[in-house]
């Protein structure tokens, strides 16, 4: 076996993206060291082949390109874009990351003092801090559960050995899917996967982290983060949902689209324009390898809180009980089908949504194959797959206001017990 | 050269990215067209620019530009609430909007086959809008509760807000696009059907139609549908000239925040001026990669940030070259304002070499060619300039200019605007923290723990003024 690859020619602009996902991410973080690969990852892209940090980025800012790494859920990414003139020297500084990252020490002990920083960031800005919580909350011990970034207790815990070897482990061929996309053919696209991977250990792929989950328990529960001063209250309102990729993927896109993906959607109807409630009003079926989250997110005043969640809750209860009516089935599959080719317009999208299936475990095409399946659904399949995942009964809600105003409202709203949590405390 | 349909005159053409071009059509009443055919999928991006934004609105009338943009998603004399949406979505295709201070803008993206959609809403609702209190009530709160979430429990925002008031004394940028909390909520239905009557209107607006069209048969189209709407008289526009600033401008006030931030802005020129392309080449320099001077020194080096980023803003009239920076644990913001006058006085002095200025023009080569990857891009970029500046064609000269910039451009640039007397510092600093600068107060002088300098309420939601679009997307 050997990588797997994607390739996307376009001529229209003097640009190439170039895409590695590493499978593995943050849901491979051991317990107690979350963090992990994240540190790992940004590790090695703080100096590779023989240069140090900042050689490394002078010869790549040189030429004008950017080589980022990210981790998600499921793999670590890098990401390369560049000018095509430039392209032949970026591949060699993509392959050093992959192939010779320095993993300096001086590196390792400065990351050890950024990320904790980057926590800070988190918690100053509401709508990530509230989604760090409600991934903490929504399903305790599942894998996705996990933060990326790590916490104050474990990122001490992460040693500059242990991010290396993981980087060698999991850097494998077999381990990776490269998407090449932009301003290269079939052939040249071809031998830039093969130079990225030719300076690698060939060594089999790591077994994937569990990803399942068991269906929620019953039992409402509200988490509150308090921190001072809030005007409104950040809410995400769910519960484990089904993996994406399974049988019941199209009716659920079809109720995740009716129900909370448009703005003609029933939540986005219901609690901004009827009641000017919140900005917005939304919600998602969680993309992602294994068993996710549905999420339903808005933001409201704190003096609505309450009635907001109360309403969204007799929303879900309703949907979950009777799916979509038949008007609501018709808007949502047209916008279905009609949408994909947005989603697939130029070549780095075309690029990504293979390149992400394939990190899914999905088959070659199945996102963009969706709609089809989409467009042969009714309410009454619907009205099943809502009946056989949505849980009105198990809904986490996780707020962040300040708890001296909004813990009375939401105590009121029928979302069960209120248990507050210092906004800094995770 | 395409011949001209009738009631149609071709007034420019221009290359847009490797071998597309984009004219700009117009009609008798005024009405702009720019149409970019662009086959690489089959969708079309249809844009709307009115030459109307928060610069034209006036004291306690702040935010009209940008409610009023909320409400052109709501009813028309043939649409029945909601029905814009449906109509769209049914296609799946999208709508959105945006408010800045020089100017509002309609996208809808659909399916290449739903062109005429998409001339048949963007006509309708430029003329046939229908606005009861029905409409703008709900409306109403649900931008109160867009201020609320982007500023006043958004410290960025908040601190944007308050860059432009203090920085600016009498221009219109000094108010927020979103507009003051008050002025949002007082605005009258009188206010709003006047705003609409003043300003829009085909003589004040371009449409901007990228994608797999067929270039003459659109513009069949839109003469049609908009040719017999009449130009109207339109309002002089905001002639005020910010006065030279003389000194120094600093505030500190408290946030909820984990640790100390700066934002800071120099008076630059508006994007128009010759200097602009130097400037933005100064940016990049500055912040717009991993090995750009404040971020190498500020973030790397002596770890006394944790962020730090540099933008220009694109505004018609002379705006701000601004630094904001997050400051690391256990760090304070006089110790990254000392190091960035530091960085700034080494590019006086010494200046860049031609080695730095060719990665800053590779960087920005990189950036200008992303931003026109997709039909949306191509219609926004156009749509800016023909709105902003007057011409779509400055678009293309862009590149030209930044090619051409010098290392003693750079210098002179450095020398001639970042100097403290144009700056304005905004600083918000943890509760609960020492205060840096002895007093301790909430920097406007007053004592009473507010930040608001000039007492009316006001604010600018993220600084790029850009509203962000009627939609509440997010999640």
């Amino acid at each position: 076996m050997s990588a797997e690859v994607h390739v996307a020619p376009s001529a229209d602009a003097p640009l190439v993206w170039i895409e590695v996902a590493i499978r593995g991410g943050a849901a491979a973080d051991p317990f107690g060291l979350e963090g992990l690969h994240r540190h790992a990852a940004l590790l090695a892209r703080r100096g590779a082949g023989g240069r140090d940090r900042a050689a490394f980025d002078d010869a790549l800012d040189r030429m004008g390109a950017a080589i980022d790494v990210g981790v998600g859920r499921d793999s670590t990414t890098m990401s390369a874009v560049t000018l095509t003139r430039n392209l032949d020297d970026v591949v060699a500084l993509c392959a050093d990351v992959l192939a010779a990252p320095g993993f300096a020490e001086v590196e390792h002990e400065r990351l050890r003092r950024e990320t904790p920083q980057v926590l800070d960031e988190i918690r100053d800005d509401d709508g990530s801090l509230v989604t760090r919580w409600f991934d903490r909350e929504c399903a305790p011990g599942h894998a996705y559960g996990r933060t990326s970034l790590g916490t104050e207790a474990s990122l001490p815990r992460l040693e500059l050995a242990l991010a290396r070897e993981t980087w060698r482990r999991e850097v494998v061929p077999d381990n990776l899917v490269i998407g090449v996309a932009g301003d290269v053919d079939e052939a040249r696209a071809r031998s830039i996967a093969a130079r990225l991977t030719e300076r690698l250990a060939t060594g089999p792929a790591p077994t994937p982290p569990e990803v399942g989950g068991s269906d929620p328990t019953a039992g409402r529960r509200v988490v509150l983060v308090d921190k001072a001063e809030r005007t409104q209250a950040q809410l995400r309102l769910g519960h484990l949902g089904p993996r994406f990729g399974d049988p019941d993927t199209a009716a659920l896109v079809l109720l995740e689209t009716g129900f909370g993906g448009m703005f003609s959607s029933r939540l986005m109807q219901e609690i901004r324009v009827r009641r000017g409630w919140s900005y917005g009003a939304g919600c998602v079926l969680r993309r992602s390898r294994g068993r996710h989250w549905l999420e339903i997110w808005m933001a409201t005043g704190i003096d609505v809180a309450g009635d907001a969640v109360k309403t969204t809750l007799e929303l879900y209860a309703d949907v979950a009980a009777r799916g979509l009516d038949a008007e609501e089935t018709a808007l949502a599959r047209s916008y279905v089908v009609g949408s994909m080719p947005f989603h697939n317009a130029t070549a780095r999208q075309r690029m990504q949504l293979a390149v992400r299936d394939a990190v899914y475990g999905l088959p070659a095409g199945y996102t963009a194959g969706l709609p089809a399946h989409v467009a042969e659904l009714g309410p009454t399949d619907v009205a099943r797959a809502a009946a056989r995942w949505l849980r009105p009964d198990a809904v986490v809600t996780v707020a962040v206001a300040t708890a001296a105003t909004a813990r009375v409202a939401l105590e009121g709203a029928g979302a069960g017990p209120v248990s507050v949590v210092a906004h800094d405390g995770y | 050269m395409l011949a001209a349909p009738d009631g149609l005159v071709l007034e420019a053409e221009s290359r847009i990215g490797r071998a597309l071009v984009a004219r700009r059509w117009r009609l008798a009443n005024g009405l702009g067209v720019i149409v970019v055919v662009d086959r690489a999928a089959p969708i079309v991006s249809y844009q709307t620019w009115y030459r109307v934004g928060s610069r034209h609105e006036q004291p306690g009338k702040t935010g009209l530009a940008h409610l009023f943009e909320h409400l052109m998603f709501a009813q028309t004399e043939t649409l029945a609430p909601g029905e814009f949406d449906r109509v769209v979505e049914r296609t799946g295709g999208e709508s959105n909007a945006a408010t800045w201070v020089d100017w509002t803008q309609y996208r809808l993206s659909l399916p290449a086959a739903e062109l005429a959609l998409a001339v048949r809403l963007e006509s309708e609702r430029m003329s046939r809008l229908l606005l009861t209190a029905a409409t703008v009530e709900p409306e109403r709160d649900v931008v109160t509760n867009e201020r609320r979430e982007r500023v006043e429990d958004d410290v960025d925002g908040w601190l944007d807000e308050q860059l432009m008031s203090i920085a600016f004394d009498v221009h219109p940028y000094r108010w927020p696009t979103i507009g003051w909390m008050a002025d949002i909520r007082s605005v009258t239905l009188d206010d709003i059907r006047a705003f609409y009557r003043s300003w829009y209107a085909p003589n004040n607006a371009t449409l901007v139609v990228a994608g797999d069209v067929d270039e003459l048969a659109l513009l069949a189209m839109v003469r049609d549908a908009y040719g017999a709407l009449p130009a109207v008289e339109l309002p002089p526009g905001p002639t005020t000239v910010e006065p030279p600033q003389t000194a120094e401008r600093v505030k500190r006030a408290r946030r909820p925040i984990a640790s100390d931030r700066v934002l800071c802005g120099w008076k630059v020129v508006g994007q128009g001026h010759p200097d602009w392309a130097a400037l933005e080449l100064l940016t990049t320099l500055l912040a717009g990669s991993p090995s750009s001077r404040l971020h190498r020194r500020l973030v790397i080096e002596l770890e006394l940030a944790s962020s730090v980023d540099v933008q220009l803003t694109p505004f018609r009239d002379p705006s701000l070259l601004r630094v904001a920076v997050t400051c690391a644990r256990g760090h304070r913001a006089e110790e990254s304002l000392a190091e960035i006058d530091r960085v700034i006085g080494e590019l006086a002095d010494g200046g860049a070499d031609d080695a730095e200025v060719q990665k800053a023009k590779n960087l920005t080569e990189t950036d200008f060619w992303s931003a026109l990857v997709d039909v949306d891009g191509k219609a926004e970029a156009l749509g800016h300039h023909e709105t902003a500046l007057g011409d779509f064609r400055t678009l293309g000269e862009l590149a030209e200019r930044l090619a051409a910039v010098t290392a003693a451009d750079l210098r002179r640039v450095v020398r001639e605007y970042l100097v403290p007397r144009t700056r304005t510092v905004i600083v918000a600093e943890p509760d609960g923290s020492e205060p840096a600068d002895g007093d301790g107060g909430d920097g406007d002088g007053d004592g009473d723990g507010d930040d608001d300098a000039d007492g009316d309420g006001d604010d600018d939601a993220d600084g790029d003024g850009d509203d962000g679009g009627h939609r509440g997307d997010q999640g």
